[in-house]
């Protein structure tokens, strides 16, 4: 990704806000700003700043490396199951599921990095939620540990 | 006397023993993520809110909590700078000049604990700068009105984006950014839904954690995986284990003017303490001339930059608890953390809720005492920590992260968000894009509005009033000099020695 790109993404972004914000109309209006000025205001500064992202960049933007984007798409697409399935799951069980990728990614065997899931799981369940009283979801393991 | 008063008061909420516990385990927390490279106080803050929120902790142990993890966090930078040459947070870079050489020539010992004593001096003297200059700072914002308050945070953008190095336009973008994003969800003014796509997890807005974790926490492990190296190189302790008093003489001056300057420099808004202890340092220098050996392990150079990070994390604290506008990105997180209990940080909190001020500020000289004690003797440990391998350490933080923000709604959404945010974040930073405006954006969006619309509404939407008063005049124009004297000073220099590093 270059500067360009960043300064393109912003003018449509503002493009969008303004489009968007034209419609906040207060129904029955009695302040002299309504609720569409502000976000009409920022729609404007961020097309301004992409604007200027474009006439003048500066950083050309790293590339990833084939070999860093392997680890990198491993831990993205594990952070977003562990975001879709915690509820279904339960912390623990989906705990271990992402700390086996994540762990990989960060050069931990497979075995040492499930080895270390399991544990963060159990560990962090019991002290989140039977010490410190923060419920968390038990999901696929509720029959041990009770909840939902 | 009536500070005195109420500084009394403050220790006797600093003092209770859940607060003192709590004060403990922050400093010790703090130090140990100020100490990992990659994680820093706004990280270490940022993942413990929601967590102290979750424990339904009352909003004073919250906030003294969540400041002794700061304070750590300034304290432990040091340790893997001077044993790993690896800054562990910004605030460190400096220390890593002179601490690395020292524990290089087998003055480890001498090095980690005369860091620890400069820290303990530089959070000393903020503290007691914030005691002598926060009640009078409030009592001047109790006459702000809202349009001083829009041209106040007109100012403090102005600050972060034209102190933030070297890419002003993408510190204003994020603060942009950060704006656009406190304006989804529910108008109050009006009743109108903004920006939220009919979608009814949004029309509350975006929780404040969400983004927070998002950005500075699941980014910050996307940035690891770039960056992540073996901690092999770690130097052992040899030598005297504490510093001599010839040594405590010698840097005594030295750190007691990076405190001052740290202080100066951390009450300004966006100035933090990369920029304060990189200015220690360099004063320093020059200060010390052909008699100094800066970069082969003069101590000077060492205390310099650790007296001045700390004392700009606390002197940080001034704005944000006296005009209600946080100086950095690690005590905008705090600023949330409090709206978190519906308490908007401000002038009118030193009077309505002196137990929360007072307790703070109390707690904070006695976290810097623990944090002192538990720095100079347990180092050892915490070298151990830091041989802590990744692939174990990082699933642990995003558990921890999970967690937080699953503890807030209990919704998947927000999960789905905060993944979102994570790597949205992660393409920002890796183009160059800084958090803390962004942050701080998100933070003070809505009172932003709220001061415009209330002034605009003064004058039935005359413009001229957001200029009138002298307060608003003076702001405008401290906000143009930020924004224009950083590029020009720069200009300047690099015309005056063409082949600079």
């Amino acid at each position: 990704m270059s500067d360009r790109i960043l300064g393109a993404v912003c003018v449509a972004v503002g493009a969008g806000m303004a489009l968007a914000a034209r419609g906040y109309v207060a129904p029955i209006s009695y302040e002299p700003v309504g609720p569409n000025s502000f976000p009409m205001l920022m729609a404007a500064l961020m097309a301004a700043a992409g604007v200027w992202l474009i006439v003048k960049p500066g950083l050309r933007g790293a590339v990833m490396t084939r070999a860093q984007l392997m680890p990198f798409a491993m831990s993205v697409l594990a952070v977003f199951v562990y975001a879709g399935l915690f509820e279904t799951l339960g912390f623990t069980v989906a705990t271990t599921v992402m700390a086996v990728p994540v762990g990989m990614a960060f050069g931990g065997g497979w075995k040492k990095s499930l080895l270390g899931g399991i544990s963060i799981g159990l560990l962090f369940y019991l002290l989140f939620d039977k010490l410190l009283d923060v419920v968390l979801p038990t999901g696929v393991l509720s029959f041990i540990f009770g909840g939902r | 006397m009536d500070t005195l008063q109420h500084l009394l008061a403050g220790f006797g909420v600093a003092l209770t023993p859940s607060n003192l516990l709590v004060a403990a385990f922050g400093g010790l927390t703090g130090t140990i993520v100020g100490m990992l490279p990659g994680l820093g106080p706004i990280n270490g803050v940022a993942i413990l809110m929601p967590l102290a929120f979750a424990l339904k902790l009352p909003p004073e142990t919250a906030l003294i909590l969540l400041a002794a993890v700061y304070m750590g966090c300034e304290f432990g930078g040091r340790i893997s700078s001077i044993l790993l040459n690896v800054p562990g947070d910004a605030g460190a870079i400096m220390t890593a000049l002179d601490g690395h050489p020292m524990a290089k020539n087998g003055q480890a010992g001498v090095a980690l604990s005369l860091s620890a004593w400069s820290s303990f001096v530089g959070s000393l003297v903020a503290t007691v700068g914030i005691v002598l200059f926060a009640p009078l700072l409030a009592r001047w914002a109790l006459a702000f009105g809202p349009a001083e308050y829009f041209a106040l945070m007109c100012f403090a953008f102005a600050c972060i984006t034209g102190l933030m190095g070297d890419a002003p336009m993408k510190a204003a973008l994020a603060a942009v950014i950060g704006l656009s994003l406190s304006t989804i969800g529910l108008d109050s003014n009006s009743g109108v839904y903004r920006f939220t796509g009919d979608n009814l997890h949004l029309s509350d807005g975006i929780q404040f954690i969400v983004v927070v974790i998002g950005v500075f926490s699941i980014s910050e492990i996307l940035l690891m995986l770039e960056q992540h190296h073996a901690n092999t190189g770690i130097i052992k302790i040899t030598g005297r284990s504490l510093f001599n008093l010839k040594e405590l003489m010698f840097t005594g001056w030295t750190t007691l003017r990076s405190a001052v300057m740290g202080f100066v420099v951390g009450v300004l808004p966006g100035a933090g303490a990369t920029i304060a202890s990189a200015m220690a340092y360099s004063t320093e220098k020059r200060l010390a001339g052909a008699s100094g050996t800066f970069g082969q392990g003069d101590i000077r150079g060492l205390a310099a930059p650790e007296a001045a990070n700390n004392a700009s994390a606390a002197g940080s604290f001034v704005p944000m608890l006296t005009l209600g506008v946080p100086g950095s990105g690690t005590t905008a997180v705090m600023v949330g953390a409090l709206s978190l209990y519906n308490i908007t940080p401000g002038p009118a909190l030193f009077t309505q809720n002196p137990a929360l001020v007072w307790g703070l500020i109390a707690s904070l000289f006695i976290a810097n005492v623990m944090l002192l004690f538990i720095n100079i003797p347990l180092v050892g440990v915490f070298t151990r920590v830091l041989r802590l391998p990744n692939w174990a350490l990082v699933p642990g933080i995003l558990a921890i992260s999970a967690v937080g923000v699953f503890s807030v709604h209990a919704t998947t959404f927000d999960l789905m968000l905060m993944s979102t945010f994570g790597v949205v974040g992660y393409l920002l930073r890796k183009q160059g894009v800084p958090m803390a405006p962004l942050i701080l954006g998100f933070v003070l969006g809505d009172m932003m509005e709220q001061n415009l619309r209330r002034a605009l509404s003064i004058t039935n939407g005359e413009l001229g009033i957001l200029i009138e008063s002298p307060i608003c005049k003076g702001l405008w124009v401290g906000a143009l000099l930020m924004v224009a004297v950083p590029p020009l000073l720069r200009l300047l220099a690099n015309r005056r020695q063409p082949v600079a590093v």
